[in-house]
């Protein structure tokens, strides 16, 4: 369960987030939209304890994100722009590292069927650096998924994904959800979005402008409500102006 | 503990597999420590004693500057792919990240010390093959990496590493700097070990401060 109330955060004098919340209860994924520079990724830095809020107060699985322990912390599962992988490791070993730090038992197993779920099987022994961007993320998504995280938090978790990928990662994320997981994740993806999203939160001045539930939402029902909000935000900051 | 351990074998196993295919560090630290024990054998070549006497400075010149080009290296190597956010994720304990770092340094520094000794004992002429010069090498080493891992940590998030690193790391070195090179000095004049014992002390006092200061405030220095 992710909880943020009054969230803040600025960088020198630019306030990103203004008083945020967000609710994302267990077994939903909450599909974060937004245009670039909307703080989407500094939201989830936030929640991933990777940056430190300004002000408000966040809750991940009933505790107060500050007094997570890092053993908690080992509990969610993170995609970031960047993979977060050694490039002159291979998958496994890479995988396998990851595994040690989280003190996983029976690492092997689990790899391999996290290989096999992102359909890295076959490059399992290739080093990272001969990936393409699309396998790099499929294998960052198995990094996150390793330690059976109990709450997801994936940054345009499609990027770099193509059609098949992007299906195989919805029917994971279906998994999780089915699991009672809780998720969270930017994207620009509406379509592979729709499918597995319960909730579309848009994100805009530093606040959750909009909330659209996903059920029985057609793609151009969803497309045209994002460009509705962003366009009637643009003509209330106009009028302000 | 057996989690912790598995750990940071893990975080040094990772370390040491990824210089080896890459070669990143030790390249460089490699060919620093080889120009300059050639330019000091050519600038002193007509004077065997001056030689004899400026040793210990050649060797630790070599390993201090060396070793900064690999405290460099060891984190920008974990920004790359975003690896440094991978470890504050996964890591069961923040501190272990700084420690396992810090032995990670102290092997490669020892690497180097196996590298020039040989090398400086066949171009100047004078055996550097004495168990105690190599009891200082390694306590000399272990010191450095246990700082230079720290303020590597700090720096290494600055536009300025390169030249913020040996500014900051230097002037905290120089006790250290100071009773190794007169520990050296003192063994390789033939004196016992139990006559440069204030030095070894020194060394050994330095060693368990900064590494147990640098390791608690390791996991406020990362974060944000």
């Amino acid at each position: 369960m992710i909880e943020v109330r009054q969230l803040t955060k600025r960088f020198g004098h630019k306030t990103v987030l203004a008083g945020l919340d967000l609710h994302a209860p267990p077994g939903s994924l909450v599909a974060l939209l937004g245009q670039n520079g909307s703080g989407k990724t500094t939201l989830l830095r936030i929640l991933s304890g990777l940056l430190k809020p300004g002000s408000g107060q966040v809750l991940l699985q009933g505790t107060p994100l500050n007094e997570t322990s890092q053993s908690e912390r080992q509990n969610w599962g993170v995609v970031l722009h960047q993979p977060l992988l050694y490039e002159h490791l291979s998958a496994t070993e890479n995988l396998r590292f990851y595994a040690d730090l989280y003190g996983l038992s029976q690492a092997n197993q689990r790899i391999a069927v996290l290989l096999e779920q992102v359909g890295l099987e076959r490059a399992a022994n290739s080093l990272v650096r001969t990936y393409s961007r699309g396998m790099k993320q499929r294998l960052a998504l198995a990094r996150a998924l390793l330690p059976k995280p109990q709450l997801l938090l994936l940054d345009e978790p499609y990027s770099g994904l193509d059609q098949e990928s992007s299906l195989a990662l919805n029917q994971l994320l279906q998994e999780e959800l089915a699991l009672g997981h809780t998720v969270l994740m930017t994207t620009h993806e509406l379509g592979y979005a729709l499918q597995v999203a319960t909730r579309f939160d848009l994100l805009a001045r530093g606040r959750i402008a909009a909330s659209q539930p996903a059920n029985q939402l057609s793609l151009d029902g969803l497309q045209a409500w994002y460009q509705q909000t962003l366009e009637s935000l643009q003509a209330n900051k106009g009028g302000a102006a | 503990m057996k989690t912790w351990l598995k750990a940071l074998r893990a975080l040094i196993w990772k370390d040491l597999l990824h210089e080896w295919r890459s070669r990143e560090m030790l390249t460089a630290m490699l060919a620093f420590a080889v120009l300059v024990l050639f330019v000091f054998n050519y600038a002193m070549a007509l004077n065997p004693k001056a030689r004899a006497e400026i040793a210990p400075g050649i060797i630790w010149v070599v390993l201090i500057f060396a070793g900064s080009l690999g405290l460099n290296r060891s984190f920008t190597a974990e920004q790359d792919q975003g690896c440094f956010d991978g470890l504050l994720l996964a890591a069961p304990d923040l501190s272990l990240i700084y420690l396992a770092k810090a032995i990670s340094n102290f092997l490669f520094m020892l690497a180097l010390a196996v590298f020039i000794v040989p090398l400086y004992s066949l171009l100047y002429n004078q055996s550097l093959f004495l168990p105690g010069l190599f009891l200082v090498l390694a306590l000399g080493s272990w010191g450095y990496s246990a700082v230079g891992t720290l303020i590597a940590s700090m720096t290494v998030q600055t536009r300025l590493r390169d030249l913020l690193l040996p500014v900051l790391l230097f002037p905290l070195l120089i006790p250290l700097l100071m009773a190794v090179v007169k520990a050296s000095t003192a063994i390789l004049s033939g004196l016992a070990l139990s006559e440069v014992q204030v030095w070894l002390n020194l060394v050994i006092v330095y060693d368990i401060i900064f590494s147990t200061a640098a390791y608690l405030v390791f996991e406020y220095v990362i974060k944000e």
